[in-house]
């Protein structure tokens, strides 16, 4: 599990539970439908609207402001998290 | 322009008779003319802009936005310091289109202080009239003892003084949700 030096209790595992929880609550799917793996602009029901107000709520929660060049240029659950760790553990 | 449902937040800057802000001045025949109410995360405003302000037909434009964003900020850190403060920086996330004539609300909160107790960060969310999120903004600002900037703001002295008090009575009335601002070594701004 990877860890970051300047947030010791927040890992990329960690992010991934906190985005999929805020994914199924925009997009209003099960969680246990979302994976690291699932293409946000995939799922069902999702829009650009959708998947940007989730990065909305995933830059308030964690206190970050994310590059719009990353926030565009990944796909996944897992993708948007390592944005947000790599914004986390470098900023 | 604005109808907060909470008591309006009474501003430093009403003291001086005629001063023109652009966002929170009832002077400003051009202006916004924003008022603000306590909210559970800081203070909320809420505003409805027509034509006037409009970009792409029947669109709000982006920058007035912008505008909101920034005043709501900066008024909460003035309302919790007492200090006046400054836009270093800013950034705004639009996630969709608001419609002129659309009532929307505009909430600020702040953040943590900067490591040096002069910089401040805030965060402003606005909501369309269905209570979606609709725009984001983060912000830093500095913030500085009005006798500071004092020459920099153009007042006669009546005015600085009258001004210099109303800012020192912002500061002594925290609401019970929102103590004094403390910065990073613990000391009241």
């Amino acid at each position: 599990m990877t860890t970051s030096p300047i947030s010791p209790s927040v890992s990329v595992a960690d992010i991934t539970a906190a985005l999929t929880a805020i994914v199924a609550g925009e997009l209003a799917v099960p969680a246990a439908d979302i994976h690291p793996d699932t293409d946000l602009r995939a799922v069902q029901g999702a829009d650009s609207v959708k998947v940007l107000r989730t990065i909305a709520k995933v830059e308030r929660e964690y206190d970050i402001e994310l590059e719009d060049e990353e926030v565009f240029g990944a796909s996944t659950v897992g993708e948007i998290a390592d944005v947000v760790y790599r914004t986390l553990t470098t900023s | 322009m604005t109808t907060p449902q909470s008591p309006v937040v009474s501003l430093p800057w009403r003291v001086l008779d005629d001063y023109r802000c652009f966002g929170c001045s009832p002077h400003n025949p051009f202006g916004l003319g924003l008022e603000f109410a306590e909210h559970p995360d800081g203070i909320v405003t809420s505003f409805r802009l027509g034509r006037g302000y409009e970009s792409y037909p029947g669109v709000v434009h982006g920058g007035l936005l912008g505008v909101v964003c920034d005043e709501t900020m900066g008024n909460l850190i003035v309302l919790r310091t007492g200090l006046v403060a400054f836009t270093t920086g800013m950034r705004m996330r639009y996630l969709q289109p608001i419609l002129v004539d659309e009532t929307c609300t505009c909430v600020a909160s702040l953040g943590a202080p900067g490591t040096d107790g002069q910089v401040m960060s805030a965060r402003a969310e606005i909501f369309n009239s269905e209570g979606i999120l609709v725009a984001a903004s983060t912000a830093t600002y500095l913030r500085v003892p009005f006798s500071t900037t004092r020459d920099r703001i153009s007042l006669d002295d009546e005015d600085a003084d009258r001004l210099d008090r109303a800012l020192a009575d912002a500061m002594f009335h925290p609401t019970q949700d929102h103590p004094p601002v403390q910065d990073h070594k613990g000391v009241q701004s």
